[in-house]
């Protein structure tokens, strides 16, 4: 009885599912009149310039309407896991490293290799390609490279009088005491640093530069509780120094998405950031904004190119086809690339990006150049199926230890063991 | 004490049509909810309770496993403690409401000029406590530049980012369950006309004080209204969600210190990708509620006074 009460939700659940109403991913495109669905996160700055690529692409293609469906970051995942789950997936999606795997295993992600002449890859860097390939099937067209930073206001160093050491050699030390001498000469009006325990870069640097990594190769979590626990002290101290803000503003922060940060708002000089973030940051701070190295990366090298995020097709589309070839458009054509430029990171794919590199200006030519001015090693393992909440973990356990409730240690051990046994779960 | 059973009689039987219309006519206006609990909940509800017993990424079919979600659910130490915050914040938050809604309802009671004006104006939070809109509004109202802190300012205080903060964070979201005192107030309000004033009159010749009349006249007449506001007022206040979605932005946090019940089966089921294990949850939180609604059934025997 139970078996058949599981089937038949099953069935009722799949139920239309296996409709392949728009036919093949590599098929002729229709003329009949559709609508495709296309979702991405992001910043004002992204909305508008996504918007008009939507534009240029609709004046070719009259029959087919592209709704665009933008989200903050953090309403964005609740988002498609609902409407994944309903079977109501959006055509075409903006797809994270964090997710990739989660979707994609569970095989809610389209193949990309099938969509064939509608579909162009062999302008792509191919270890830029390997980033959005699991076993051997492309579930995602890396949008192009980021790698972390720190992003510092010029305008606030200089009124303050404080000047940088070289950030090649520089060390966390010095990141700390250039910190402190900003929120001191301000007089508590801005802080030296902003905190950054929200992101998983951050902790895939240090555990690099300590010679370990978030994940090992066959999926499981790999990095020694020490070296978590001394990521989590370097943030405690600076917090309760006033070298960066008090707990409770911090969390504030993090929670209020990017417009609202330390950096975009100049209350805090140097935050870390995504190269790729500079142009979103500069335009909501309205002051000068410098990319700067990863401190201690004078002595060993924590720095890598993140696939900044991936296009995706959901598996379920009604018009695989037309997604591929609007995702085409996005990934191959230059007059798109004009117009989104590094905001969703410089470019993977190397045409584009050799022509592109002369027409940047101003902060979208300082991310480029400065992307490739730093030395980077191989990119970590894709984040594993099960873990795409490891962000969440991680903030849960930054709260607590900047507020005191648990030591480093303490959660560093619970970060391990919770992000282990969803990877096990899943 | 038959004085207001004998109101309702005489209220029910004036020009009264046989009982078959009535509930002839009760059916008839019932259905559009019956539909809709059918078509709508029904279905739902019984797929969750057969997914309570799978494995469910919500992108692959459900397979079956047994208890395991219920095993898993004695060693969650997550939780116990999405638990502990939620009874935190029932037990704290329905005896402040209903006594707030008590209290104005008693002044209210007391026949003031403007009085329907004054009743919309405490029952207007009613209807906005749960939206999206007053938890955004709570998040500027407690946030660490916002409006407490800039009159705490004035004072010479610092105050904390008081939704940001793990110790206070539960407080505020309290403190926006009492603040929608309007809903019990409106039904104490309707309770206190039903009591004839001539118990509060014989009451005064027998030299009774405010304090005798409250506990010996006031509250007993009461009770079958303190009673059904007690009762609802418990079943929500264990479903909230809203409040804590929004105000911290989804996580429950910080620290897990806003970790309702109910966000954490919704995080089990929409950001873990786990949702075989969040319907198990469901049922769960099902069961609690209708554990303490008999509870207090049972308790009602003991003080809950019917006239009749």
């Amino acid at each position: 009885m139970r078996k058949v009460l599981v089937g038949a939700l099953a069935a009722l659940l799949l139920a239309g599912c296996g409709g392949s109403g728009g036919g093949a991913a590599d098929g002729d495109l229709t003329s009949d009149k559709i609508e495709l669905r296309f979702t991405w996160w992001g910043s004002d700055a992204r909305h508008q310039r996504t918007q008009q690529v939507i534009d240029l692409w609709q004046k070719d293609h009259p029959n087919i309407t592209v709704k665009g469906e933008f989200k903050e970051w953090n309403g964005y995942w609740d988002s498609l896991a609902t409407t994944v789950a309903a079977n109501d997936a959006p055509d075409v999606i903006q797809m994270d490293e964090l997710y990739l795997a989660s979707y994609a295993e569970r095989g809610a992600l389209l193949d990309l290799g099938t969509a064939g002449k509608n579909l162009a890859i062999t302008d792509f860097d191919a270890k830029a390609l390997a980033t959005g390939a699991i076993d051997g099937k492309q579930y995602g067209l890396p949008t192009g490279v980021t790698t972390y930073s720190l992003i510092a206001n010029t305008d606030l160093l200089a009124k303050y009088n404080v000047t940088l050491p070289d950030d090649a050699t520089w060390t966390w030390d010095d990141l700390k005491s250039v910190g402190d001498r900003i929120s001191k000469a301000s007089g508590g009006e801005v802080t030296g640093l902003q905190s950054w325990g929200f992101d998983i870069g951050g902790v895939n640097i240090w555990a690099r530069q300590n010679g370990a990594s978030l994940y090992a190769p066959d999926g499981k979590v790999a990095i020694p509780a020490d070296i978590l626990a001394k990521y989590w002290q370097y943030l405690l101290d600076i917090s309760k120094q006033g070298i960066a803000p008090p707990a409770s503003v911090s969390v504030e922060r993090a929670g209020a998405g990017l417009d609202q940060s330390g950096t975009a708002t100049n209350k805090s000089a140097i935050g870390t950031w995504w190269n790729s973030q500079l142009t979103s940051l500069a335009k909501a701070s309205g002051q000068n904004l410098k990319l700067l190295r990863i401190p201690g990366e004078g002595t060993a090298t924590g720095a890598y190119y993140k696939p900044s995020m991936f296009w995706s097709i959901s598996s379920r589309s009604k018009h695989p086809a037309e997604a591929a070839a609007f995702v085409n458009f996005l990934a191959n054509s230059q007059e798109a690339a004009d117009i989104m430029l590094t905001d969703r990171g410089i470019p993977a794919n190397t045409k584009i990006r050799a022509a592109l590199t002369g027409k940047l200006e101003g902060t979208d030519k300082a991310a480029a150049e400065f992307l490739d001015s730093v030395k980077v090693g191989e990119a970590p393992r894709v984040t594993p199926n099960g873990a795409s909440d490891v962000e969440a973990i991680l903030k849960r356990h930054t709260e607590s230890v900047l507020f005191e409730r648990e030591t480093p240690q303490q959660a560093a051990e619970a970060f391990i063991s919770e992000l282990q046994a969803g990877i096990d779960a899943a | 004490m038959s004085a207001i059973g004998e109101l309702q009689r005489l209220n029910t039987s004036t020009g009264g049509p046989p009982r078959k219309r009535d509930t002839k006519a009760a059916l008839l206006f019932l259905l559009p909810w019956f539909a809709g609990i059918l078509l709508i909940t029904a279905g739902p509800v019984a797929a969750s309770f057969v997914l309570g017993f799978t494995d469910y990424n919500l992108i692959q079919p459900p397979e079956f496993n047994g208890l395991e979600n219920i095993q898993r659910m004695l060693t969650d130490e997550r939780l116990h403690h999405s638990l502990g915050v939620t009874f935190t914040y029932v037990f704290v938050s329905v005896p402040l409401q209903l006594a707030a809604a008590l209290g104005l309802a008693m002044l209210l009671d007391r026949g003031m000029r403007g009085l329907p004006f004054y009743r919309s104006a405490f029952y207007l939070p009613s209807l906005l406590g749960s939206s999206v809109a007053i938890a955004v509004l709570w998040r500027q109202i407690f946030g660490a530049e916002g409006l407490i802190n800039q009159m705490l300012g004035f004072f010479g205080i610092e105050g904390t980012g008081w939704i940001s903060d793990p110790d206070t964070a539960l407080s505020t979201l309290i403190v926006l369950n009492v603040w929608t005192f309007g809903a019990p107030m409106v039904i104490f309000l309707a309770g206190l006309r039903q009591i004839p004033v001539m118990y509060y009159e014989a009451a005064q010749i027998d030299g009774a004080g405010r304090w005798t009349q409250f506990r010996r006249i006031t509250v007993p007449l009461l009770s079958p209204i303190i009673f059904f506001n007690l009762v609802l007022q418990i079943i929500h206040a264990f479903q909230s969600f809203t409040q804590a979605f929004v105000v911290s932005g989804g996580t429950g946090g910080p620290s897990d210190s806003t970790m309702f019940y109910t966000l954490y089966l919704y995080q089990r089921g929409f950001h873990s990708f786990d949702m075989g294990y969040a319907s198990a949850l469901a049922w769960l939180l099902l069961l609690i509620i209708a554990a303490f609604t008999a509870v207090n059934f049972w308790a009602a025997k003991r003080w809950v006074f019917y006239d009749d």
